[in-house]
């Protein structure tokens, strides 16, 4: 344990540093605080409204990992079918975005169903780099498919409602919600909590139920859960199809607030990388957290790096991360 | 076992090869694919029966003449890559119903797809030359056009920019690239005046702005920096700058808020269409607190399609661009006809190629030959005056190959129109000014 040891003791003069540094400038930073005290409230605010999004991207993502061992490329462009059956349902017969989870869940999840069996489980034991390509490939064809049929002109939804007072549930909320100079969108608030929702029932699954615990088991070890009677074949499908139907769900969270065009979910797909290898490869609560963390740190870098792109302040973050915890936040020691 | 190992490798195989067609037939075939392919082959057909008893004495001369179409058909520009695509094929379907060039020839159009990226245009650049295009047409994104331009001097092909904005491009000393849209000093520093013109004839002058750009492709950069430097002249003070990157910006309420936070009397914005709208979105989210938000080659404010995605929100935002002359009937019939053809309304950029396309047509014809030096010694002559876009005077270039009479105009969004407001003499209507969706 020297190693954690020395690791502890860095992060503690760190910030010992840090505390002392800030003590000796107080007064420069509230003067900074009262200048930038809206833009740092709104940067967090921001952060985790858009962040809870990116976790339940990236869940998708590290469950998939996690399980069958595949890095998918393609659950970037899953997530923008999602996002067109979301707008299609809406432009065509009126349904409503958080309404149309219900449909984009389940499709999402057969469509990830069939991909698994058509496309993945014949390459399962083809060499890993054979796999990426072919998710790879995959993703290609779903844009380029989504191209032909919906063309490059950028689609998006406007709602009727979540202007002004809005009736939830027994509240009345009067949107946006100007809390302490930042500003609370109804579409991105809405996204926030349908996106934790997911995320606790999605937990639940895998902790409590004889579902979850055949999908962790074989996460562990494939050999020892076959060993024991589950079918691994069946829980690759199941957990690819579970992986698919985050995005299903994160995409029809976004669109209110979003465009669609073929290629929109790729800005995801990098994010949620990042995300997974931050958290942990494989760690559901990781992704959680990790989610969260970026999209914090995207926008807190609009405060702190003046004219630079959100992403390099979640790549400081993310090798800082690293730099400590090689095998991320909640990754096991391989 | 064995069965099973062989419908893998099928499977494999078959998903590739989608794979890579799907690529293809976006970067070669999707044009043909609107505008069904049936036509060119008998327009080639077409070509040869005139050539046959016609040009036999222009026998050295190819009958089908190629011009290279250089765009992002894939990735986040596709929208307008293949609008563009699209109007460089009109163009040339019409110049060929119209008896084509040097009595006769054909034109005939090679696609390729830059997907966004220098390198790819490049090669593909690269590969339409190999493929015998005499002139390209390209290629929307100031960073991919550099490069198409440094093959396009080595090969000694020309190329013609339709839409492009970064001065760099044409830095170089390069002979063989032509630009007809004006540059982004021009548009930034007579974007610039205009606000200024127009705040002070409103009553309402501007003191000091608040700058929001995509910080990544050169373009919005471009822009910023010789908008920095009129205000300089304007006595315009700059209260902040914050760039974003336009591909994988997903929320731009913190940078609003930012902004608000500074007091300024106009929110500049230079970025393409998506990010565009989101600052849109983002700016009445928040209530930006400024006079007017105002488009600097910003692609989003000009277009109509502004109007359908953000509705009442879209009133006022002003954009100063290139764009089609409104005044001209012609214009506004190519426009009906491009919207016929391919069902969406034709955007300025795709305008813009369009009308080069023409600019070649008629550089060919004065070449009197296919041959591309020949092609850039009439391109380098051009006096141009038949043109459909709101100058000063006929297209005409200098010898570092920019239109000395490229202006931008300032357009508004009006009760869903959008309408140029100046200056006076391009006008179609007063500005509203001082004036955003959500000040009332």
């Amino acid at each position: 344990m020297p190693k954690e040891t020395r690791t502890r003791y860095i992060i503690f003069f760190a910030l010992l540093i840090l505390l002392v540094v800030a003590g000796l400038n107080w007064g420069a930073i509230q003067e900074w605080m009262a200048l930038k005290g809206v833009v740092l409230r709104q940067a967090a605010v921001t952060g985790i409204l858009v962040g809870s999004v990116l976790s339940l991207v990236a869940m998708g993502l590290t469950l998939i990992f996690g399980v069958l061992d595949i890095i998918n490329f393609a659950h970037g462009a899953l997530m923008t079918v999602g996002m067109y059956i979301t707008f299609v349902l809406f432009d065509r017969y009126g349904v409503d975005p958080y309404l149309s989870i219900l449909i984009t869940v389940p499709a999402l999840f057969g469509i990830g169903l069939v991909v698994q069996r058509l496309i993945i489980h014949p390459a399962r034991n083809a060499p890993a780099h054979n796999q990426l390509l072919l998710t790879l490939g995959l993703a290609i064809l779903i844009e380029n498919f989504l191209l032909i049929i919906f063309t490059g002109t950028p689609r998006s939804i406007r709602l009727d409602y979540g202007r002004g007072l809005t009736a939830v549930g027994p509240l009345t909320i009067d949107f946006p919600i100007r809390l302490a100079g930042t500003t609370i969108t109804m579409n991105k608030l809405a996204a926030f909590v349908f996106a934790m929702v997911l995320a606790v029932v999605l937990f639940y699954i895998l902790q409590r139920t004889d579902l979850g615990k055949a999908i962790r088991a074989t996460a562990q070890d494939k050999e020892g859960a076959s060993l024991v009677g589950i079918n691994v074949d069946r829980i690759n499908l199941i957990t690819f199809g579970l992986g698919t139907a985050c995005v299903g769900a994160a995409a029809s969270l976004v669109l209110p607030f979003l465009f669609v065009d073929p290629f929109a979910g790729n800005t995801f797909n990098i994010t949620a990388f990042v995300i997974v290898v931050l958290g942990g490869m494989g760690s559901i609560p990781g992704a959680l957290l990790g989610g969260l963390i970026v999209g914090l740190t995207q926008e807190m870098a609009v405060v702190f790096l003046p004219s630079s792109t959100k992403l390099l302040g979640v790549f400081i973050v993310f090798v800082l991360v690293l730099f400590f915890r090689p095998d991320g936040l909640f990754g096991s020691k391989s | 076992m064995k069965t099973q190992k062989t419908l893998f490798a099928l499977l494999l195989v078959i998903a590739l090869v989608l794979a890579a067609c799907g690529g293809a037939d976006t970067t070669t075939e999707e044009p043909p694919v609107e505008e069904p392919a049936v036509e060119e082959p008998a327009a080639e057909e077409h070509a040869d029966e005139e050539h046959a008893d016609e040009h036999v004495e222009e026998a050295a001369e190819p009958v089908v003449i190629n011009i290279g179409s250089i765009h992002p058909l894939t990735g986040g520009l596709a929208a307008d890559g293949i609008q563009m695509d699209n109007a460089v094929q009109m163009a040339v379907e019409e110049i060929n119903a119209a008896g084509g060039v040097l009595g006769g020839a054909q034109l005939a159009v090679l696609s390729a797809d830059t997907t966004g990226s220098a390198e790819v245009g490049q090669t593909e650049a690269e590969r339409l030359i190999g493929e015998g295009a005499v002139t390209l047409v390209g290629a929307f994104q100031s960073a991919v056009t550099v490069n198409i331009a440094a093959v396009a001097e080595r090969e000694g092909v020309p190329l013609l920019i339709d839409v492009a904005l970064a001065d760099s491009i044409l830095d170089q000393g390069y002979t063989y690239t032509f630009r007809t849209m004006a540059n982004a000093t021009v548009v930034s520093t007579l974007g610039a005046q205009y606000m200024v013109d127009m705040a002070a004839a409103a009553g309402e002058p501007v003191e000091n702005v608040a700058y929001l750009f995509e910080g990544t492709t050169g373009f919005g950069d471009s822009a910023r920096a010789a908008f920095v430097e009129e205000a300089g002249n304007l006595n315009l003070e700059i209260l902040g700058e914050f760039s974003y990157e336009p591909f994988a910006v997903t929320d731009l309420t913190t940078e609003m808020t930012a902004i608000n936070a500074l007091g300024a009397d106009v929110l500049v914005v230079t970025g393409y269409y998506n990010d565009g709208l989101l600052a849109a979105t983002s700016a009445e989210e928040v209530g930006v607190d400024v006079k007017a938000v105002y488009g600097v080659a910003q692609g989003t404010y000009d277009q109509a399609q502004f109007v359908a995605d953000a509705g009442d929100l879209a009133q006022c935002f002003f954009d100063a661009n290139y764009h089609w002359d409104a005044a001209n009937p012609e214009a506004l019939a190519v426009r009906d006809r491009f919207e016929a053809t391919h069902g969406e309304e034709m955007r300025s950029a795709a305008f813009l190629s369009y009308q080069v396309t023409w600019l070649i047509a008629d550089a060919i014809e004065r070449a009197g030959s296919a041959d591309p030096s020949a092609i850039r010694d009439a391109l380098a002559d051009t006096s141009y005056a038949d043109h459909l876009l709101p100058f000063t005077g006929p297209i005409e270039f200098d010898e570092t190959g920019e239109n000395i009479n490229a202006i931008p105009v300032l357009m508004q969004v009006q009760d869903g129109a959008v309408l140029q407001v100046w200056p006076p003499e391009l006008a179609e209507a007063d500005p509203i000014f001082p004036c955003t969706s959500w000040s009332e």
